[in-house]
């Protein structure tokens, strides 16, 4: 005889003797007399979380004794104030240690729906559950066949109360099914080792239709499985002894009831409005306690200044005005041809122009909004990271509009290679300190920035170039910057009478311009969004700073977020390399690595060498010197054309958003392609004047 | 992903009800009436052999609990004094396997073991596995300069199922109900910062982590000790007055690097150095109350 056969045959030999004591008839009185059912699956299926079944069990076969529970109805309490939709009981008395006894205690005890589980197999059962008041109770399909089930199922349906159908196999999934479930638990243990697998789960679940609640019900414990299971589809999780045995019942419950919340939230739509702080699981917030408060201060501000028609009719008049938007969008034709010579079809190709904007780079559009939100928060002192220059210039020019005090930091090995930018931001009026420790880069300049904050977080803002750190950043700069993609998609349809285009274009480092330019077509599925990163001397080298490439990044939380990484096997921060500075960085923005986990963006890289050569073509065929990032985005429409090809496209319209200008790359080009003396080169390398900047 | 496809904690493990370790710790020493010291030193430095003998030199010289650091690349809450630290330990092949000995060593030594992690070296680790061997080590509990309870339910689960503790940091600059939030999901004790700012010694110590010790009990704190900036007996014995346990870093750690303060002294006077400051600063929690 199997574990459950024995469970069964002593559960009916348990209800025999109890209806020996109230016949059926009688039962059947008290169940019509009963308060009427509550209607569960309301309970258990929601748009904002998880909802938590929360057990009171005192034994398991398979555990033994668990917790004593002398009082269940003060544990339903508990449960109940920790934010439980319901609460099962164990009314099994053999090995599990409870009664009917204890579910007419929790039943008194709370107002939310009451389980009763057991292992019913007859009619008395049934009735007997209702007429103890259950809400819910449990059919397991192993225990019965499809005959009984079907009765047992349409007894409780005709009763008012809702069925939980406990299943373990695909096969047992459409036995529930056929016999009319409309709550299914799914107990994904594996039975060799017991294993709790989220993946089988996911794989049990996956046929089941929308309008079935589905039950996780093996193995939760904590907030781990709960996001586990959320992330895998389960609408609802059944938890015992992770909240039964905790020393404070309610807070074990409340925790689970977050994390439900955490993850539904995580995941909400339309893509282009979806807010902070989780982005599917990327994202967050890990900093010091410290910075909390600062985060908070800023996130609350933010949220009012979006609602406040002033600040953004000042931020529209200021982007007109001083920042000279909208940059146009410009039609590339002969480099459209460069495409169709490459990779037969010829595409329309259209140049979004952030390098026309004030400082010569989208990143103006980000540091004017968050100065113009320093303003409102009454700091006085702006600090900012810069990779090599465009946000460090970006964030003193607005500075010195609106007259903040504005210090940069930056990596010395950066601010070496960049002495003519060190010396425009000191002429903007910043001080610019070189950041000596670590590898001296872009990621050691936000470690210092981090350190400023934390020490002097009461009168100063960091004001963070990207879409990375930690909430609210991602979801702010995002909508600072997706300006670009709004008058893109204007632009297209008022200047050149196109729809929509067929894909977008951009380089990814930190990934604000790409965020900024994809977000208003993210849910339109029409638009195939490409996204670069930097290959270095490519990916086998070693020498990169590509993230989102099988063996190259990583998760991993750094510098405030939760996203892809790249780091040794100890989780270390690995060194990266670009031949552009602005590229080299180690993790990416959260809303890129959920992009990409969804499959929403496809993400590549393009080389040094083959985001050189499309600098080359680019200034060659239009006559528009694009910044050695965006070159990568350009390299990468070849790549994107390819696609769109094997797609079946024949004539794509493509957008290409240029981040940034070149001019500042020049000295690099020159060096590359060999225009320089080498004299000249070294000269050039003396005054600083090798550059490139931040994506 | 792996760690999306099964739940790590596989077959469930039920909540350890072992006790607070560093509750025990600060019940001895109230009836020894005085506060805990705690003595930082990163693991590894200046290499993984000498930074045992320098853990128990701390705990053999009075020390009642050592934070073992985890060298990072990456440390955002520390000054320049554990910044070249860490970066001298992880040049010389600091690896986290290896932590565990050092919580060994602490624990055979009489001390409480407590590690100082920044998070994404657990989380890289496993967090489970970690809890583990940590566990198993003998330790008592983290110290999470970079994880704040609000993202720490994979560490609060992990920590329950091992009887681990979690301390949590509060700075001055915490509002009410976030200490409320960091007292509710503390174990062990609250980790209060003297000051806004990281990590590294100081002249003067405002008059501030008195009241953030104050306002952190009434948020529903059990235990609240103080670190950051303190550096000197005279410092550790003010601060010790109020606090259930002074946390000293730096001022310990400085003792190890030369002159210059990028390099490690010689093994015998390094040692003979921490030897020495530890007296001094046990002197000053002694006399605190």
């Amino acid at each position: 005889m199997s574990v459950l056969d024995d469970l069964v045959a002593g559960a009916v030999e348990d209800a025999a003797a109890r209806e020996k004591v109230t016949p059926l008839e009688e039962v059947k009185e008290a169940a019509v007399a009963a308060p009427a059912p509550i209607d569960a699956i309301r309970w258990l299926k929601r748009a904002d979380g998880i909802p938590v079944i929360a057990e009171i069990k005192r034994a398991s076969p398979s555990k033994g004794h668990l917790s004593d529970i002398p009082d269940p109805a003060a544990l339903a309490r508990e449960y109940e104030r920790g934010g439980a939709s319901a609460i099962s009981v164990l009314t099994e008395g053999r090995r599990f240690l409870g009664s009917l006894d204890d579910f007419d205690q929790v039943r008194e005890a709370v107002r939310i729906p009451v389980l009763r589980k057991d292992f019913i197999v007859t009619d008395y059962q049934v009735w007997e559950a209702r007429a103890h008041g259950a809400d819910l109770v449990l059919l397991i399909v192993a225990a019965l066949d499809d005959a009984k089930l079907k009765h047992l199922l349409d007894l409780a349906h005709d009763l008012g109360m809702t069925v939980l159908v406990e299943t373990h196999t695909r096969e047992e999934i459409e036995r529930a099914r056929r016999a009319g479930a409309r709550v299914i638990g799914i107990n994904a243990r594996n039975l060799k080792d017991l294993r709790v697998d989220v993946n089988r789960y996911a794989e049990l679940a996956a046929d089941l239709p929308e309008d079935v609640v589905k039950v996780a019900e093996s193995g939760v414990f904590g907030a781990v499985e709960v996001e586990d299971y959320g992330r895998a589809g389960a609408d609802a999780v059944l938890v015992g002894e992770g909240v039964a045995t905790a020393d404070d019942h309610a807070l074990a419950v409340e925790r689970l009831v977050k994390a439900g919340k955490r993850v539904k939230a995580s995941e909400t739509t339309p893509l282009s409005t979806h807010q902070g702080p989780y982005w599917g699981q990327f994202g967050g917030r890990y900093v010091p306690e410290a910075l909390i408060t600062a985060l908070d201060e800023l996130e609350r501000v933010y949220t009012e200044a979006k609602a406040d028609p002033e600040f953004t009719r000042e931020l529209v008049t200021l982007n007109q005005r001083y920042v000279g938007r909208p940059s146009p969008l410009t039609e590339a034709p002969r480099f459209a041809a460069r495409i169709a010579e490459k990779v037969g079809i010829t595409p329309r190709v259209f140049l979004k122009r952030e390098d026309l904007n004030h400082t010569g780079a989208h990143k103006i559009n980000n540091a004017l909004g968050q100065a113009l939100l320093v303003k409102r928060m009454g700091k006085t002192r702006v600090i900012a990271e810069t990779g090599a220059g465009q946000h460090g210039v970006a964030t003193a020019t607005v500075c010195a509009m609106l007259g903040l005090k504005c210090r940069i930091y930056m990596g010395q090995i950066d601010a070496r290679r960049q002495a003519l930018n060190v010396a425009r931001m000191r002429m903007l009026g910043a001080e610019v300190v070189e950041v000596t420790l670590g590898d001296k880069i872009l990621k050691d300049a936000i470690n210092e920035a981090l350190r400023d904050w934390v020490t002097n977080v009461k009168d100063t803002h960091y004001l963070l170039g990207t879409v990375a750190g930690p909430h609210p950043f991602p979801e702010m700069v995002r909508d600072f910057q997706k300006v670009i993609g709004e008058e893109a998609k204007q632009q297209l349809r008022d200047w050149y009478g196109i729809d929509h285009p067929d894909a977008v274009c951009a380089c990814v480092g930190g990934g604000s311009n790409a965020i900024g330019v994809m977000n208003a077509f993210l849910d339109d599925e029409r638009v195939n969004l490409y996204g670069y990163e930097a290959g270095g001397n490519g990916p086998e080298s070693g020498r990169h700073a590509i993230r989102f490439a099988p063996g190259t990044g990583q998760l991993g939380m750094f510098q405030g977020a939760k996203s892809y990484l790249l780091e040794t096997d100890e989780g270390q921060t690995l060194d990266t390399y670009s031949i552009s500075a602005g590229l080299d960085y180690a993790s990416v923005g959260p809303e890129h690595a959920w992009l990409k986990d969804i499959g929403r963006v496809n993400y590549s890289w393009a080389t040094d060498e083959e985001a050189m050569n499309a600098f080359r073509d680019l200034s060659q065929t239009e006559g528009i010197i694009p910044a050695i990032e965006s070159s990568h985005a350009v390299a990468g429409a070849y790549k994107a054309a390819a696609d769109l090809k094997a797609k079946g496209y024949e004539h794509p319209v493509m957008i290409i958003n240029i981040s940034g200008r070149g001019d500042k790359d020049m000295a690099t080009a020159g060096k590359w392609f060999g225009y320089l003396t080498d004299e000249q080169s070294k000269a050039l390398e003396v005054t600083g004047a090798h550059g490139d900047t931040v994506a | 992903m792996s760690n999306t496809a099964t739940t790590p904690s596989g077959q469930p493990l039920g909540i350890s009800h072992r006790p607070s370790p560093t509750a025990a710790m600060f019940e001895r020493l109230d009836n020894a009436g005085r506060p805990a010291f705690i003595g930082y030193l990163p693991y590894g430095f200046p290499d993984p052999e000498v930074s045992l003998k320098a853990f128990r030199t701390l705990v053999e010289h009075g020390v009642d609990a050592v934070e073992i650091g985890l060298p990072y690349s990456d440390p955002v809450m520390d000054g320049p004094v554990i910044q070249a630290a860490s970066q001298i330990a992880l040049n010389n092949g600091e690896s986290i396997n290896g932590v565990f000995r050092a919580v060994e060593t602490v624990a055979n030594a009489g001390g409480t073991p407590l590690i100082m992690s920044y998070w994404n070296l657990i989380y890289h680790y496993g967090v489970e596995r970690f809890a583990r061997d940590f566990e198993n080590a003998g330790g008592a509990g983290l110290i999470t300069p970079d994880l704040i309870p609000d993202e720490a339910g994979e560490w609060i689960e992990a920590s329950d199922r091992h009887g681990l503790d979690r301390i949590f940091l509060v700075s001055p600059d915490s509002a009410d109900e976030r200490l409320e939030v960091v007292a509710k999901a503390a174990r062990g004790f609250v980790y209060a910062a003297s000051r806004m700012g990281v990590t590294g010694e100081r002249n003067t110590l405002s008059s501030s982590p008195e009241q953030l010790v104050e306002r952190t009990r009434r948020a529903g704190a059990g235990r609240v000790c103080v670190g950051i900036g303190v550096s000197t007996a005279e410092q550790a014995a003010k601060v010790g007055a109020y606090a259930d346990g002074v946390i000293v870093g730096s001022a310990l750690v400085h003792q190890l690097l030369d002159d210059s303060g990028r390099n490690a002294l010689d093994e015998a006077e390094g040692l003979s150095r921490l030897a020495a400051k530890t007296d001094e600063l046990v002197a000053g929690v002694a006399g605190a109350r």
